[in-house]
């Protein structure tokens, strides 16, 4: 059964339509959402936990109805959100054992969970301070925590790395794929940071106009139509690429130590190796060719921003 | 990395009940207001009133026991407590009392009754303004403010519970300021006089100390979380708060003294002080002869907090709705 379930769902805000007709299926593993700004994705956040209604259409969150079940909902599913929120007058560690405690859990039990999960978060003595003295990074690892201290079974996450420096932001992704992959979390990023998504997700979700634009695993989408391999050299390319081109290769020269091969892996990479022997050229490395997401996120946005007109 | 951390674990423990979430939000509320000099301030000394009411009552019980209750009356602390208007009150009791033949349980009854009438018509309520004036107006203001709603609700919390749990926050210190000096008034007369069966004798005063209660709790309540869910500012809030009892109160001052006849007029639906005071005054007053008409008054508090909870439901979902 998949985790996330939605059948021509549709949100209407008055005579604007945010979501359209949206039909989706969203398994395990990690999921990246991304859309252009007014794509929907927030709104559909808001419809998956229950926190606005549907216009029409019908949609299920770990089996229970987006509509009639959604406290079920909100108890399996961590959600952190993008805005800048906190809570007026805590401390960091009173924020967790709060949240903690609105997942029904225990006085004691909850505070002892929370330093459990700032410890997992990588915050120290901050904790003890008044949340409103934290700087943005402190605040997003604080939502961070929030939002996974009752360990849901799938996590919503907003932006999870937007404000954070280039350490913390791999701290991060890093807890991330710690939670999906040693700890079975389904996990669903919302982001617009590309990278971020190419470093964790397992498929993307590409939501434009209200609709869903693209959804397929990462792998297969950055499978180039026309299978290459990068090759970088010690020393220049030329003779090396001439070899190639003798024995019936497509080549193509990316820069002076660098040359683009075509054709299947299989075929390409051993006679690379054979050609870097005879020529006593040495290999520094050998790239399969990928099609860049911003390349696929781009066309799918364009697509349908020609669609609508 | 502290040495102690485990890492990331999953959650096998119990877990409580989910009806009493919303005491989740009332406790950050208390902790967070019993944090303000002045609350603890007002809180301290709402006490001081009933305390020197119960001296009262110890007093009277010693003379009664002597039999001389009625001089005691005349002659005794109640002119230093009590203002004038409840000096004849209390002198005209005693009076009808004594022509009752010395009705020692009628009269106490309404003794009881006067004093628990004169705490909170007068001094509670005026507690209960600020009371209400400091832990109202952040309640939800800083969740608007500091967008605390999406923490909140994207948790098993319902709306209703949230706003219950924030007027749970009000309720507790208005409750600690009128309640409890109402029952500890009426404890300490039940154990200071001579037979425990007055209790079956003033069996009616607890209630009419909870009525007069909820007369003050339920719409300050509403009324100041819904000026508090108006304002992502609490500071105007509060000054809302405080306008609207100020303002009523010279309005209704400067309205009333073209009409100097002394009755009961409906300009003092312009003061929610007189409103709520007319009410108490109504619930606790047991000479039913002197019964004032409070459809008016009840009228403008059950408008009142109609109109406040549908506001403060509004505002608090509005977040949600964009």
């Amino acid at each position: 059964m998949p985790l996330i379930e939605l059948n021509n769902l549709t949100k209407d805000y008055g005579s604007f339509r945010a979501i359209n007709n949206l039909t989706l299926e969203i398994n395990g593993g990690i999921t990246g959402l991304l859309g252009p700004n007014g794509a929907g994705k927030s709104t559909l956040i808001k419809l998956l936990l229950g926190l606005v209604h549907c216009t029409s259409g019908t949609g299920r969150v770990l089996g229970h109805d987006i509509v009639s079940g959604c406290t079920e909902i909100r108890t399996k599913v961590g959600y952190m959100p993008e805005d800048d929120c906190y809570m007026h007058g805590l401390s960091g560690v009173e924020c967790v054992q709060v949240a903690a405690q609105l997942s029904c859990f225990p006085t004691t039990e909850a505070l002892r969970r929370g330093h459990e999960i700032l410890d997992f978060c990588g915050m120290g003595q901050e904790r003890y301070r008044n949340v409103e003295t934290y700087s943005t990074g402190m605040r997003q690892k604080l939502r961070f925590a929030m939002a996974i201290v009752h360990d849901p079974e799938l996590l919503i996450l907003d932006e999870p790395t937007s404000g954070l420096d280039p350490e913390e932001r791999e701290s991060m992704l890093n807890r991330i794929q710690v939670l999906s992959r040693q700890m079975d979390k389904a996990i669903i990023i919302c982001t617009h940071i590309l990278p971020d998504v190419q470093v964790v997700c397992d498929r993307v979700v590409i939501i434009a106009g209200g609709r869903m634009t693209l959804c397929e695993d990462l792998a297969v989408l950055q499978k180039s139509p026309d299978p290459s391999l990068t090759v970088y050299l010690q020393g220049t390319a030329e003779a090396f690429a001439k070899s190639l081109r003798d024995q019936g290769m497509r080549i193509e020269a990316e820069s002076e130590r660098s040359l683009r091969v075509f054709g299947p892996e299989e075929q390409t990479s051993p006679a690379v190796w054979k050609t870097a022997r005879e020529t006593g050229i040495t290999v520094r490395s050998i790239v399969p060719s990928r099609t860049s997401l911003d390349e696929v996120f781009l066309k799918a946005v364009q697509e349908t921003s020609h669609a609508d007109s | 990395m502290p040495i102690h951390s485990l890492g990331y674990r999953e959650w096998s423990g119990p877990l409580s009940s989910a009806d009493s979430r919303w005491t989740v939000i009332a406790g950050i509320g208390i902790r967070r207001a019993w944090q303000s000099m002045w609350l603890r301030r007002i809180v301290f000394f709402a006490w001081v009133p009933g305390v020197l009411m119960a001296m009262l009552i110890y007093l009277f019980e010693q003379a009664a026991s002597e039999g001389n209750a009625s001089a005691f009356m005349y002659n005794g602390l109640v002119e230093m407590f009590l203002g004038r208007g409840d000096r004849e009150s209390i002198r005209e009791t005693i009076a009808a009392s004594s022509v009752m033949a010395q009705d020692l349980v009628t009269y106490r009854h309404e003794f009881w009754c006067k004093l628990l009438q004169v705490l909170y018509q007068r001094s509670q309520a005026i507690m209960l303004i600020g009371v209400v004036g400091i832990t109202a107006p952040p309640l939800i203001s800083q969740d608007m403010r500091s967008r605390a709603f999406l923490l909140y609700f994207s948790r098993p919390i319902s709306r209703t519970q949230y706003i219950f749990g924030k007027a749970a926050t009000v309720a507790c210190y208005v409750l600690v300021i009128s309640l409890l000096p109402g029952a500890m008034l009426y404890c300490t007369g039940v154990l200071l006089s001579p037979d425990i069966s007055i209790v079956l004798e003033t069996w009616d005063i607890p209630l009419r100390i909870l009525a007069a209660t909820a007369t003050m709790v339920i719409p300050t309540t509403g009324l100041g979380l819904m000026l508090s869910s108006l304002t992502t500012e609490t500071r105007f809030a509060s000054f809302a708060w405080f306008a609207v009892w100020i303002f009523g109160l010279f309005a209704y001052l400067v309205t009333s003294s073209f009409v100097n006849d002394g009755s009961h007029t409906p300009l003092e639906m312009l003061s929610l002080f007189h409103v709520i005071t007319n009410v108490q005054g109504w619930i606790l007053d047991i000479r039913v002869e002197n019964q004032i008409d409070v459809l008016a008054p009840l009228s403008v508090l059950f408008v009142l907090t109609l109109v406040s909870l549908t506001v403060l439901y509004k505002r608090v979902s509005a977040p949600m709705s964009v």
